[in-house]
């Protein structure tokens, strides 16, 4: 995200104009834009005119319009974040209380004015204009006829594609057809990679799966890349990588990132601390569970006795909650900051979020144990 | 010939079967009295005035006019004089009566509705593949009752589709085995024992049943060789016998199992079917699916230093969680064999240790120990395999049998012949020159014959099995406690999957994504929390699960309720819990259908819980996949 201009006040009002860059820039947009805000982003309108012999023309117009948010939806399949609101901005196309939807495009610079600019908003605008470490990472996640090729972004993990067929087991004469069923599977992941994974965004590829299956694609890959002359295969030979995991379904992902020699090319990213903060959680809770915790009721309980150490927490709840949640929660999470804890804003389109989210969203782990949260209903 | 109606080119059967059923709601609606059928009273002329006026010859499938009596075509009678007695459908088709098609013929549907609600005993409707079959006709009385009792079921039908469904729940206690299914112990057929071998990777299973064929006599000396001069050239020497086990080019450069390998031998008492299974982490899962067929198993430890402290590490070694989870499979003989022997000098401190350790991990897991047998051996040197030990380092202290004589002390386990089939599919073969798909696995209940339609869940389909095959050879009758390959006909080859369950047409078996299961978490297992992410193995299928809700916690020796809503399940602990799955699954509760009650939750490539299904709280209809299926061009 590149930021053209600031003007704002500390927790106070003020506005800033950006430009998105990428599709993770559009994910941070949506974090930041909450209903009440205003935006104002070149669009284009329909607009009936009279013309001058009494027919009416539709015509599209292309103008510039400030609007007040009402709701904001993004798309995660096309990549398209949409604003919908009423028109403040004296115009002579389009009334004023008009209702419009704003399509953010890529490279067209739009200003977000805010009434309050709290310390979460500017985190995550802090985080969008920071223009090192993105994870950028393509995992083709398999098993014996099912595989996945996922996206890791900054912020969001996205699937490509996904590809399923049903492999015959090999016992004696049958084993001619698992061969042929493998290879078909094989071409079919590889026409999937050949065309979601483009060597010059992504820093590297993975191919993970349990048993040896992720050997064989290997192998057959950079076959297939020498007998058909595949260009972009064969000069990223290096950068294909194989990690070994339990199994070919999604929430493998998260061994995949803990995977030492992936870990090396993207430790210093959000995904990759995302992943070990909840596998702490996860050991924690199995070492001593009085010391972790889980479901808004029980951390908040924690955090007033002041045992948060760590604070885990998905964007969805500040994106969902109302102005008072939202700013419940910030506060929480400044509070557990200024106690000298750590805070992780987990985002909810990684494999770590979307475990976290299953969870309740909001996890802790505790300075101390405390085992009458038990006792209390969640 | 003309047809009714055309909805597919290959689904002939399947459509008429649809048609036989919607023929049954419409008589039903009209006829009140049940009893009337029982009675004899057989000709309803004016039911017919339901028909659509054309009646279809069951010989060459004509449609005829209503004022026909014999077929246009091929001048079959349309109503063969009845003989004595009672509405036995059976009794009028002394002309072959392939039951694969309707018969509109009310007396014929009377009949065959009679004999098909009633007790499944007498009904030989669909099993006829043209053979002619006739039973002796004493069950009246129960007849009755159960018709009615099955009136009421057939009641609640809508659809066709519906009548695969709720028949079910009132006719269960009326599926009434044929004497075909029943008769055992005929020429000196030996009783069927699946025997899974497991045990950590490396500990010699592959060898172990390799040698055990060879000895037998199962594979000839010529294919031996054969694999001795391969397995030497790839530098595998060591690996020959496991190689008669090992069939894929994968498997045998790697020198490893990974699915489990099929194999038979005869012992005395038994025809033993080896399931061989991988013993590598990764492939637990495919050890599963083996071991979910097994009747006993055979545990094999590597006796040498160092590999069986390795078996037995809690998070890294496969001998605890394969003991644990074969014992959820509802497996209780065990025969331990403490495999190269040879490399310890056969010492008996090492043996004693073994079965000292390993004992108590067993009998914590819920072995008995009068059913767990402690076998030493050598697979390499053939010591104490197939006859008594010639060693005299064995033999100066080990006095017990040999693997062969343990394996025939088993005790036969008991056989649900008299239930519906049900048979879950391990594998499918699809032979597509023929147009035919075989199904492969182990008939948990009921039983099997060529003719015979079966219906395979979960798409609903009605197929034709055409012949039956155990061990390459064709048999005639399968049983339950077999293993088999059935070859069936007149289904989408698509339909037939790994996972899925073949079942009797009239008690078909529920799908479901929303299960309520009673579990036990083995130690050493990460917590469980509630939106969990699991794997989920119950008989050949596996799937997602989310945990959905933790219901309560509860102590699994005396059955009482602990705690409610628990936070997390720990290791050790019995809970029941709610898992929604990602697709749905064919499945029972345990207390009707032990196979298919039996679940196992993994994660992180490790077996955190195994348990029991004790409610199934959303039913799929099966009519969702039925829909699918006659929308043209939907797969």
């Amino acid at each position: 995200m590149r930021i053209v201009r600031k003007d704002y006040v500390r927790n106070g009002p003020g506005s800033v104009k950006m430009v998105p860059v990428d599709s993770d820039d559009l994910w941070f947009a949506y974090n930041l834009i909450a209903p009440g805000d205003s935006v104002m982003a070149a669009t284009v309108r329909k607009v009936l005119r009279e013309a001058a012999s009494g027919g009416r023309d539709a015509e599209r117009i292309k103008l510039k319009l400030e609007i007040t948010v009402e709701a904001v939806d993004y798309d995660k399949v096309g990549s398209v974040l949409r604003i919908r609101g009423k028109n403040i901005l004296e115009n002579e196309y389009v009334k004023m209380g008009a209702f419009h939807t704003l399509e953010l495009e890529l490279n067209r610079p739009f200003v977000l004015r805010k009434k309050v600019w709290d310390s979460l908003a500017l985190d995550v605008l802090h985080q969008a204009s920071d223009p090192g470490a993105s994870a950028d990472l393509a995992v083709i996640l398999m098993q014996e006829g099912l595989a996945h090729i996922f996206l890791i972004g900054r912020s969001m993990t996205t699937t490509r594609s996904r590809i399923e067929t049903s492999i015959p087991r090999k016992h004696g004469p049958a084993i001619a057809g698992y061969e042929t069923a493998l290879k078909k599977f094989f071409e079919n992941v590889l026409q999937a990679f050949l065309k979601h994974v483009d060597f010059n965004v992504v820093r590297c590829a993975v191919i993970a799966s349990p048993g040896f299956t992720k050997d064989q694609f290997h192998k057959h890959l950079l076959l297939e890349a020498e007998r058909r002359q595949l260009r972009p295969i064969i000069e990223n030979k290096s950068r294909i990588m194989l990690v070994h995991t339990s199994s070919g379904y999604k929430h493998s992902l998260r061994e995949v990132l803990d995977a030492p020699n992936v870990m090396n090319m993207i430790k210093d990213t959000k995904a990759a601390q995302e992943v070990r903060a909840l596998k702490d959680f996860f050991d924690m809770l199995s070492n001593d569970p009085a010391r972790a915790c889980y479901g808004p009721k029980h951390v908040e309980v924690a955090h007033d006795r002041m045992a948060v150490q760590t604070l885990l927490i998905t964007d969805d709840l500040f994106r969902n909650a109302d102005v008072e949640m939202r700013q419940k929660y910030v506060n929480l999470v400044n509070s557990v900051k200024d106690s000298g804890g750590t805070a992780h804003i987990f985002s909810s389109m990684h494999v770590s979020g979307e475990q976290l989210a299953q969870l309740t969203g909001i996890a802790a782990i505790l300075r101390f144990p405390l085992p009458d949260l038990e006792d209390i209903e969640m | 010939m003309p047809r009714k109606v055309n909805y597919g080119l290959d689904y002939d059967d399947d459509y008429d079967d649809d048609n036989d059923y919607d023929d049954y709601d419409i008589d039903y609606d009209v006829e009140d009295n049940a009893f009337s059928v029982v009675t004899g009273n057989l000709h309803k002329p004016n039911q017919e005035a339901t028909r659509s006026g054309i009646w279809r010859c069951s010989i060459c499938t004509y449609d005829n006019d209503q004022s026909m009596t014999a077929c246009d075509i091929c001048g079959v009678l349309r109503n063969p004089l009845p003989s004595s007695g009672i509405s036995n459908g059976n009794d009028l088709k002394t002309a072959p009566f392939k039951f694969d098609v309707p018969s509109p013929d009310d007396i014929v549907t009377n009949g065959l509705r009679s004999s098909k609600m009633g007790p499944k005993g007498t009904s030989s409707s669909y099993h006829e593949g043209g053979v002619e079959y006739t039973l002796p006709m004493d069950e009246i009385k129960p007849r009755s009752l159960a018709y009615s009792l099955d009136s009421a079921s057939i009641n609640d039908r809508g659809g066709y589709s519906n009548s695969y469904g709720t028949g079910k729940a009132a006719s269960q206690g009326q599926y009434k085995p044929e004497k075909w299914m029943l008769h055992e112990a005929e020429d000196g057929l030996l009783s069927q024992l699946n025997l899974a071998i497991v045990g950590h990777v490396d500990s010699g299973k592959s060898t172990l049943s390799g040698r055990l064929l060879h000895l037998l006599g199962q594979i000839s000396q010529k294919d031996m060789h054969k694999h001795e001069k391969e397995a030497k050239l790839q530098g595998k020497g060591s690996f020959a016998y496991a190689w008669a086990l090992d069939e894929s080019p994968e498997e045998r450069e790697r020198g490893i199992t990974m699915t489990v390998a099929v194999a038979y031998f005869d012992t005395k008492r038994y025809r033993v079917v080896v399931l061989d299974s991988p013993g590598h982490k990764d492939f637990v899962p495919n050890m599963i699916s083996g071991a979910t067929q097994a009747d006993a198993a055979l545990l094999v430890i590597d006796a040498s230093n160092g590999s069986f402290e390795a078996g037995m590490d809690g998070s890294k070694g496969q001998t605890k969680e394969h003991a644990q989870l074969i014992r959820s499979f509802g497996v209780d003989q065990l025969i331990v064999a403490v495999n190269k022997m040879d490399v310890v000098q056969y010492s008996k401190d090492r043996f004693d240790l073994i079965k000292q350790q390993l004992g108590t991990f067993l009998r914590s897991s819920g072995f008995r120990d009068s059913s767990v047998l402690w076998i030493p051996l050598s697979a390499m040197e053939n010591q104490n395999l197939v006859t008594a030990p010639s060693d005299i380092r064995l033999l100066s202290w080990y006095k017990g049998p040999y693997l062969l004589d343990a394996i025939d002390s088993l005790q036969p386990p008991t056989r649900n012949v008299s239930k519906p089939l049900v048979m879950p599919i391990c594998d499918v073969i699809k032979s597509p020159s023929m147009g035919q798909v075989s199904a492969c696995g182990k008939l948990e209940a009921g039983a099997l014959r060529s003719g015979v339609k079966v219906l395979v869940m979960p798409s609903g389909d009605v197929g034709t099995v055409r012949s039956l095959e155990r061990d390459t050879r064709p048999c005639a009758i399968a049983r339950a406690g077999d293993n088999v390959a059935v070859v069936l006909q007149g289904i989408d080859t698509s339909h037939v999957i790994s996972g899925g369950v073949l079942c009797h047409p009239d008690f078909p078996i529920t799908i479901a994504k929303h299960l309520e299961l009673k579990v036990l978490v083995l130690d050493g297992a990460s917590p469980i929390l509630i939106g969990s992410q699991l794997e989920f193995h119950i008989h050949h299928a596996k799937e997602v699960a989310r945990v959905e809700k933790m219901v309560s916690l509860f102590d699994p020796k005396t059955g009482k309720v602990m705690k409610k809503a628990p936070r997390c399940l720990l290791a050790k602990q019995s809970a029941v819990i709610e898992v929604v799955l990602q697709g749905p699954v064919c499945a029972e509760e345990f207390s009707s259908c032990k196979a298919l009650g039996r679940v196992s939750l993994r994660a992180l490539g490790r077996t955190l819980a195994v348990g029991i299904v004790t409610r199934v709280i959303e039913k799929e209809p099966i009519a969702f996949f039925k829909s699918k299926y006659f929308v043209f061009f939907s797969k």
